[in-house]
């Protein structure tokens, strides 16, 4: 039986695979695999747990984070993966432009209505 | 998309407003063609608006040298050193650890340094250490990719020639290429700049003018004739008069605004005089005039005006009047034509009188590009709703009509022709109106003289077979 915080990160996690095969249609999985780096790294000076986001190119697992999560459950989940996805649009949306962004957005929240992934517009 | 505003005075025109940011760009071109110095002068500029730059030297120019030498020039500011522009030096690590960790020491400074624009100088260097050309186009992929994802907009600056464009990987890959190249060109060393590619954007292609001064880089983007162009409208109601009776007659009241008009004649037929009292005229009602002489100095000017009761200097000191003499033999035509029209739609000139394009033709090496200027000149100067007048030197005293080598006639509205006819053992000056687009004009020829008062048309000449 999974804990609350566990199914949390386990949802988290489906977004952000659905995020990384979604977005290397459009630039690779290279690429993919380089901005979640980049996004990772500026929300890891906020949040060290996200250190622990393991990636490669062939996608993304959250594992690591959960079991932190166990060990330490005031970890701010939340905040740290909502800033993680809206960092990661704001940056794709520059990269790729709005309209393409708002493409992949739109994808995503057919599968995920509750998290906000809107990209702002320039 | 958003643009880099790159600051230098030309090249945010030929870019349509600057380059796409995150761009990839190449700044190739030989030793001592002012690739350095270009891309400094962009750096500067971005970080007066606040940009960050990290200049990641290789085993190029040492930077003390390049500090010393950057002082020279008007846009260096040693304020910036160290914050907004971080030198570093690249070629350490690649001797050190070799080309495949240049990356990983890329990427920890744009960590540590967070730049928006970073360049690597010189990449050709970083080339040449790699000695497989599949290795180095993966690591040009990868350097690519990594930079763009970090939002920076790059400038890789290398030796490269023209040819090696077709040939290298990084230039496949480069969003944009600046090539930078000195030509001779007849009396003078010139510098030239080529965009050979820019992705997201449009831009303006061909050889651009542009010089290194104490202000830094100055770009004059090349006069290009647009077809396009030439459908324009004349208008019919204002009519730009010389104020010589008679003359005004032949033309159908005078000239049309915006119409470029040639007057062709040969040495002393007083070319210049007919130019000079056109602006003449429309300084008096107010219109200001702008006199480029090729062939007699100021001073001169005035002086022969002033022989003929004409008071050149009061229009001088009230602004209408503007005269400029180049000479021919140091005129760099690139430069040339560009300050015209700069004048032109800066000063809000109404009249303008080039005497001569012949002078101007003499002064190109190569016919082609004075044929692509002239119309470009023409083109624009209509553009601006200028009247303008072109005087052309007729060599051959006693021949009928020739305009010019390079068919500046065709796009001409007006042609006026001044000849010498030989009459019972006099020489005659004579006067006729070849074209006057729109203007049910005189078709007669008409003797003139000038005198101490002036110019005067005199009577029709009686002689059919005169043209002959």
């Amino acid at each position: 039986m999974s804990t609350p915080a566990e199914e949390k990160i386990s949802r988290y996690e489906s977004l952000l695979q659905e995020m990384w095969t979604t977005s290397a249609q459009y630039l690779g999985a290279f690429s993919v695999k380089l901005l979640v780096e980049r996004v990772a790294w500026e929300i890891s000076q906020d949040y060290k747990e996200m250190e622990l986001l393991y990636f490669d190119e062939n996608g993304i697992s959250c594992a690591e984070i959960a079991n932190a999560v166990k060990i330490n459950p005031d970890i701010p989940i939340d905040d740290m993966f909502m800033k993680f996805i809206s960092k990661y649009v704001e940056i794709l949306a520059r990269l790729l432009g709005y309209e393409q962004t708002n493409k992949i957005a739109s994808k995503l929240k057919e599968e995920f209505p509750d998290f906000p992934i809107d990209p702002k517009e320039e | 998309m958003n643009k880099l505003r790159t600051g230098i005075e030309g090249l945010d025109n030929i870019t349509d407003g600057g380059i796409p940011m995150y761009s990839l760009n190449i700044i190739s071109g030989a030793p001592g063609s002012g690739k350095t110095i270009f891309i400094q002068n962009i750096i500067f500029n971005s970080a007066k608006r606040g940009l960050k730059t990290l200049y990641l030297t290789t085993i190029s120019e040492s930077q003390f040298k390049m500090v010393r030498h950057l002082q020279e020039f008007d846009f260096f500011s040693d304020d910036f050193l160290g914050n907004n522009f971080v030198y570093c030096d690249l070629g350490a690590t690649l001797r050190r650890d070799g080309a495949q960790n240049a990356l990983n020491y890329l990427n920890s400074m744009i960590r540590q340094h967070k730049p928006d624009l970073l360049v690597i100088d010189s990449f050709k260097a970083i080339r040449d250490i790699f000695s497989d050309e599949k290795i180095f186009r993966a690591f040009v992929f990868e350097l690519a990719t990594a930079l763009s994802i970090w939002e920076v907009t790059v400038f890789l600056v290398g030796e490269y020639e023209e040819k090696d464009v077709t040939l290298l990987s990084e230039f496949a890959i480069a969003d944009g290429i600046f090539h930078l190249y000195g030509q001779e060109e007849r009396r003078f060393q010139k510098r030239f700049l080529r965009i050979l590619k820019m992705r997201g954007t449009n831009f303006e292609q061909g050889e651009h003018l542009f010089q290194i001064t104490s202000e830094g880089i100055k770009i004059f983007p090349r006069m290009k004739p647009e077809g396009k162009e030439l459908a324009y409208k004349v208008a019919t109601s204002d009519k730009k008069e010389f104020g010589i009776t008679g003359l005004d007659e032949m033309l159908d009241g005078g000239l049309k605004e915006g119409t470029v008009t040639l007057i062709s004649g040969g040495t002393g037929s007083g070319k210049t005089l007919f130019g000079l009292k056109f602006l003449l005229e429309g300084a008096k009602k107010g219109e200001k005039g702008l006199f480029i002489s090729f062939e007699e100095p100021v001073d001169q000017l005035i002086e022969n005006a002033d022989e003929l009761g004409w008071d050149l200097n009061k229009y001088i000191t009230n602004g209408l009047l503007d005269i400029r003499f180049y000479s021919p033999i140091e005129l760099d035509i690139d430069k040339h034509g560009f300050d015209i029209l700069n004048v032109i739609k800066d000063e809000r000139i109404d009249r303008i009188v080039i005497d001569s394009i012949s002078s101007f033709e003499t002064s190109v090496a190569n016919l082609e590009k004075y044929k692509d200027y002239l119309w470009a000149l023409t083109q624009n100067i209509k553009r601006q709703r200028t009247t303008a007048l072109f005087t052309v030197l007729n060599e051959s005293l006693f021949s009928p009509v020739v305009i010019t080598k390079a068919q500046i006639s065709l796009i001409s509205d007006n042609i006026i022709v001044l000849r010498y006819v030989e009459d019972t053992s006099k020489v005659k000056k004579v006067l006729g109106v070849l074209k006057a687009r729109g203007a049910n004009h005189d078709k007669d020829l008409r003797e003139y003289e000038i005198t101490s008062n002036g110019i005067n048309i005199l009577g029709k000449l009686d002689k059919a077979d005169i043209l002959k």
